[in-house]
Formats: C-alpha cells, sequence, structure tokens
C-alpha cells in the first residue's frame, strides 16, 4: 500500500439506523486493508444531497429503497454534483431492481453485507465510474418524485407535485412552481414521456400539470387556437395550440 | 406451541358438513326446493297444473325441510361424532321421520284429491325424501373435496406470500447490527424471528387461538421495530379481545406486515398504526388501520397477494359466515375482518 494513497471518503444512505450502524462496522473493519474515511451518513435523500454537497465523498452505499425519494432517483441526482461519486447500491431483495443491475453491470451489494463483498467493492471503486444518468432513469421504472436544478453551483430539488408547468426555451426547459421559476437542463420530451401520468401538452412547447387546471378561457392573440388554459395559483395564461384543442373537451368534461 | 385445533374434524374428505353453518342451511333450503320444483315438473299434466303442483309439493316440503335444519342444527355436536356412513343413515332416519309425522300430521291436508292416503304415498314421500337426502349429501361431499384440496393449495400458498423476503433480509440485517453492542437483545429477536418462521412453515394447523396470534403479532411488530425504531408506532386496542377465540393462523399478521410495507415504511416520519380486535355478540371483529402516502393511488398489483390469500382462505374456511371489507381514502387503509366467534374447546 503506497503512502500517497488518499483515504477513500464514503458516505452511508440508508433509512434504517441499524443498517447504517452495521455499515459503519463493516466499513471499520474493512479500513485496516483500505485506508478509507467516513465521511457521514444520511437517513434520506435529500438529506444525504445536502450533506454531500457540502462534504464531498468518493463512494456512496446507497440503500435503494427509502421513503420519499429511493436510492435510484437519488443517484441521478447526485450525478450532477461537480464530481459524482462512485454509487454503491445496497439491497435487501428487490427482484426488479437486481435483475435491472444485472443486465446494466451495475454494482450492488445484497444486504445483510458480507465484509468480503465490501472489501471486494471498495477496492474496485477507485477505478470505477460513475454508473450514467441514462442508465440509472432505466433502472429506475417509476417517475422521479423531484427535479433537481443547478443553482449557483448547488443543486435544489424541486418536489414535481408543486410543479405547475414545465416550458421549452431556447436552452432550457423552464419549471414552474406556485412561488418559483427554475431552468432545467432536459428535453421536454423526455419530461413529457417520464411524467405522462401528471402533465398534460397544451402546447409544443408547453406542459401543464394535470391536478393544476383550474379553467379555459377564450381569448388572448397569441393562443392559436384561441382558447387559454388558467392554473390553479397562478395569474398567467397560457395558450393552446390548434393541435392540442382537444384537451379542453377532455377536461372540462372530468 | 400452543394447543390448536383442527377445522379437519369438521369438514375431513368424509364428513357430515356443518349443520350450523349459515352457507350450509342456504344451500340445502335452496337445493332442497329446487329438486321439489323439478319433481312438481315431472308430476304435472300441463302447465296450469304446474302451480297447484308447487304448492303441494310447497306445504308438505317446507315443514319438513325447515323442522330437518332445526333438529340438524340442535344434534350437529352429535352427528358430528359419528363415522361417515352412520352419519348419513342418522341423517336420513331424521329425515324419513320428520316426513313421516309430517305426512301423519297434516292428514287430509297431502291425501290426494279423492282419495285417502294409501301406503303407496306413505313410501312414495319416503323415498322422495331419501332421494333428497342422498342428493344433498353427495353434493356436500364432492363440495368438501374439492374445498380441502383448494384449502390445502392456499395453505401453502401462504408460505410463498407470507413473509416477504425484504422483511427476512432486513431483519437479519438489523440483528447483525446490534450483534456486537447488544447481544441480548440481538438473542430476543432471533428467538421472535425463528417463532415467526415456525408459525409460517407449519401448515397442519387450521386454527389457533387468537391469544397465540396476538402473541406472534407482537413479536413481529418488536422486529420491525427493532429496524425502524420510532417511526413505528402501534395502538393496540385488545381489552375486550377474547383470547381463547381460534381463527386461522396468520390471518392478523400479514395484515401487519402489509401495513407495514405499504404503509409505514413509504412515509419518512412514519406512523402508527391501529389494531383492534374485539367480540361482538357472535362474531370476532379484526380491524387494521394504517396511514398510506397518499400520493399511491393506484395499488401495485403484486403486493395484495397477501390479503388476497386471507381472503381466500376466510372463504374457504367459513364460506358467507366471514367478512373482508377494505377501505381507503386519502392517506389511510383500512382492513375489517369479520368472522364468526368459536370458543377453544368448544367445537
Amino acid at each position: 500500500m503506497s503512502t500517497v494513497e488518499l483515504a477513500l471518503r464514503v458516505f452511508i444512505v440508508d433509512d434504517e439506523l441499524p443498517a447504517r450502524n452495521r455499515l459503519r462496522e463493516l466499513l471499520r473493519d474493512c479500513s485496516e486493508q483500505v485506508p478509507l474515511e467516513i465521511t457521514g451518513e444520511a437517513g434520506n435523500g435529500q438529506e444525504a444531497l445536502d450533506k454531500l454537497m457540502e462534504t464531498p465523498a468518493d463512494v456512496v452505499l446507497l440503500d435503494i429503497r427509502m421513503p420519499q425519494m429511493d436510492g435510484i432517483e437519488l443517484a441521478q441526482h447526485l450525478n450532477k454534483l461537480p464530481r459524482p461519486p462512485v454509487i454503491l447500491f445496497t439491497t435487501a431483495f428487490d427482484a426488479y431492481a437486481i435483475k435491472a443491475f444485472e443486465l446494466h453491470a451495475v454494482d450492488y451489494l445484497l444486504k445483510p453485507i458480507r465484509l468480503r463483498r465490501l472489501f471486494e467493492a471498495l477496492t474496485r471503486a477507485r477505478e470505477a465510474v460513475p454508473v450514467q444518468t441514462e442508465v440509472l432513469r432505466e433502472l429506475l421504472p417509476e417517475p422521479r418524485k423531484f427535479l433537481s436544478i443547478h443553482e449557483r453551483g448547488k443543486i435544489h430539488l424541486v418536489p414535481i407535485e408543486q410543479v405547475l408547468f414545465l416550458r421549452a426555451e431556447l436552452k432550457y426547459v423552464t419549471v414552474r412552481t406556485a412561488e418559483c421559476e427554475y431552468l432545467l437542463e432536459e428535453s421536454l420530451t423526455a419530461l413529457e414521456h417520464e411524467f405522462t401520468a401528471r402533465f398534460v401538452r397544451i402546447h409544443r412547447n408547453c406542459l401543464v400539470a394535470k391536478e393544476a387546471i383550474e379553467g379555459f378561457e377564450k381569448g388572448g392573440d397569441e393562443g392559436e387556437s384561441g382558447w387559454q388554459v388558467r392554473l390553479k395559483g397562478l395569474d398567467q395564461l397560457l395558450a393552446i395550440s390548434r393541435r392540442q384543442q382537444h384537451i379542453i373537451k377532455e377536461f372540462s368534461s372530468s | 406451541m400452543h394447543k390448536s385445533r383442527s377445522i379437519k374434524q369438521n369438514a375431513p374428505p368424509d364428513a357430515l358438513p356443518n349443520f350450523r353453518n349459515l352457507g350450509v342451511m342456504l344451500r340445502i333450503l335452496l337445493i332442497g326446493s329446487g329438486l321439489a320444483l323439478l319433481q312438481a315438473l315431472l308430476q304435472a299434466d300441463g302447465w296450469a297444473d304446474m302451480p297447484l303442483r308447487v304448492m303441494q309439493m310447497a306445504t308438505l316440503l317446507t315443514p319438513i325441510l325447515l323442522a330437518s335444519l332445526l333438529l340438524l342444527w340442535v344434534m350437529q355436536p352429535w352427528l358430528h361424532r359419528l363415522a361417515y356412513m352412520r352419519g348419513v343413515l342418522a341423517v336420513n332416519a331424521l329425515v324419513i321421520m320428520l316426513t313421516l309425522s309430517t305426512y301423519y300430521f297434516g292428514g287430509e291436508l297431502y291425501y290426494p284429491p279423492g282419495r285417502e292416503g294409501s301406503y303407496f304415498d306413505v313410501l312414495r314421500y319416503m323415498l322422495l325424501s331419501v332421494l333428497v337426502c342422498s342428493v344433498l349429501l353427495t353434493y356436500f361431499r364432492w363440495r368438501s373435496r374439492v374445498l380441502s384440496r383448494a384449502l390445502h393449495e392456499a395453505r401453502l400458498q401462504v408460505l410463498r406470500a407470507r413473509i416477504r423476503p425484504h422483511f427476512l433480509f432486513n431483519t437479519i440485517n438489523a440483528v447483525l447490527s446490534i450483534v456486537r453492542a447488544r447481544p441480548g437483545q440481538a438473542e430476543v429477536a432471533l428467538e421472535d424471528m425463528s417463532d415467526l418462521f415456525r408459525m409460517a412453515m407449519a401448515d397442519t394447523q387450521d386454527l389457533v387461538p387468537l391469544r397465540q396470534e396476538i402473541e406472534l403479532s407482537r413479536q413481529y411488530i418488536a422486529l420491525e421495530q427493532l429496524r425502524m425504531g420510532e417511526r413505528l408506532q402501534v395502538e393496540w386496542q385488545v381489552q375486550e379481545a377474547p383470547e381463547d377465540a381460534l381463527i386461522p393462523p396468520l390471518l392478523l399478521q400479514p395484515l401487519l406486515e402489509n401495513a407495514v410495507y405499504h404503509g409505514i415504511e413509504p412515509l419518512p416520519q412514519g406512523g402508527s398504526i391501529l389494531i383492534e380486535l374485539r367480540r361482538s355478540g357472535d362474531e370476532l371483529r379484526i380491524r387494521v388501520e394504517n396511514p398510506c402516502p397518499a400520493r399511491d393511488i393506484a395499488p401495485h398489483s403484486g403486493n395484495r397477494m397477501a390479503l388476497q390469500n386471507i381472503r381466500e382462505r376466510l372463504e374457504l374456511l367459513f364460506d358467507l359466515e366471514a367478512r373482508y371489507q377494505v377501505e381507503s381514502g386519502k392517506g389511510f387503509y383500512r382492513v375489517e375482518i369479520t368472522l364468526p366467534y368459536m370458543k377453544e374447546n368448544a367445537i
């Protein structure tokens, strides 16, 4: 072991305290062979993201099944960090996820985790590259619960249920909530595909939250169909294109 | 392991049906009346004759049917101790006796128009009642055979549908995490776990005392609390629970497992599960209520397996006498099971 080698910075994310304790114990056992340092731990996704922005880590041991935001979604948000950590997923039993991991050759650890497996995974972690966001997207069959926004070097999570509409601008997508407006670097088509249950397209460049639709109004010269949609808690009216005019009928009846 | 009773004594492949079961009584009434109608159809000279024939049959049949049901209900404990063939004979003898006395005491009511009662009539009605009896008993025998096979399959399914692998591995993981720091607590946890799995793997029992199921459920909750800590709260309302009541094993625990897995675990702050067990008249009521994430509107397809299994077992064991209701709204999920109250050592 060369002395120049820096200690591997490891971060633990699991919603269960005993599971985190167990990992700490195992890591301590590992530290005799692999120089490592536990930089912290978190019980949920938001906490993990906040702490990792403060103190970056090289490796994140990440539980898949957690309330609110599961591990695979968190991994996607972590990929937006300036230096994304290598993720080692941990899971007790999740037939679907395991099959997907095998398919995409993503590393994972089965709980209860064996010391030797953890040791091997940590040794490999130095050379490993973070899993591509596209692959993570495929691992997660459900839509994300949050959108992650770059803001002045930080990552901000916006709960998807707070989003009123998404509108494609030149290079970005504008994300609008009741209070704020954010810029997101994703394609509107991909977003439409992912959140098809929640949003409906009213225009070539705009998706609105179905739940937020308050009513439809005639008028406005920019609306090609002559109709506009009013959203709850928003003064701004959004134009509906002629091609999407059919949604007026669908939403007025229900 | 506590003493447990097998419902097989009640309905093994070849046994008389339980004449005190509402479903059995209804079936006897329906099939009996159906056969009578068929007979009226065979006897009648034409459509015009039908109502008269049906009326005739009904006046004779109804008192016999009702009296038989009553007598069978009363004699059920004695009948069910007899060997099957003797039981069949006893039931037949009982019905013949009732037929004869109804015919005798009914007097002219049952004589064919314009004729005195004759030996032929007596014999005919006797044969008819034996016929109806045999059809019914054959039907029940066939039904119990089909059911016992289904019940056997359902029991096997319990194993598969029940204790989730997720629970098993997470719990082992939690126990491992305390082995070094708190070995005593780890021991208890492993003991609880082995009890739970012993119960899940035993497939000979059909009914167990309620207190055993409560105990098992408490052990299960203790295990879950080991890993979830304060996020999992449980409110037991069991002061009025009849501890000697008999219930199918693993009726309550899977309900709790469901409540934990789909209700409490996905909630960041956790929540409280309400468990209410009480007796109301001849019934035992089990209610489990838990909060759940409001976002989860569409229930996942695979996860209701355990509940489906409970529903099936209740249907097989109690027929119409057990009810199973699910109510779910914004942020809560409630299961209510009602089943007949059976006392230990009373069947």
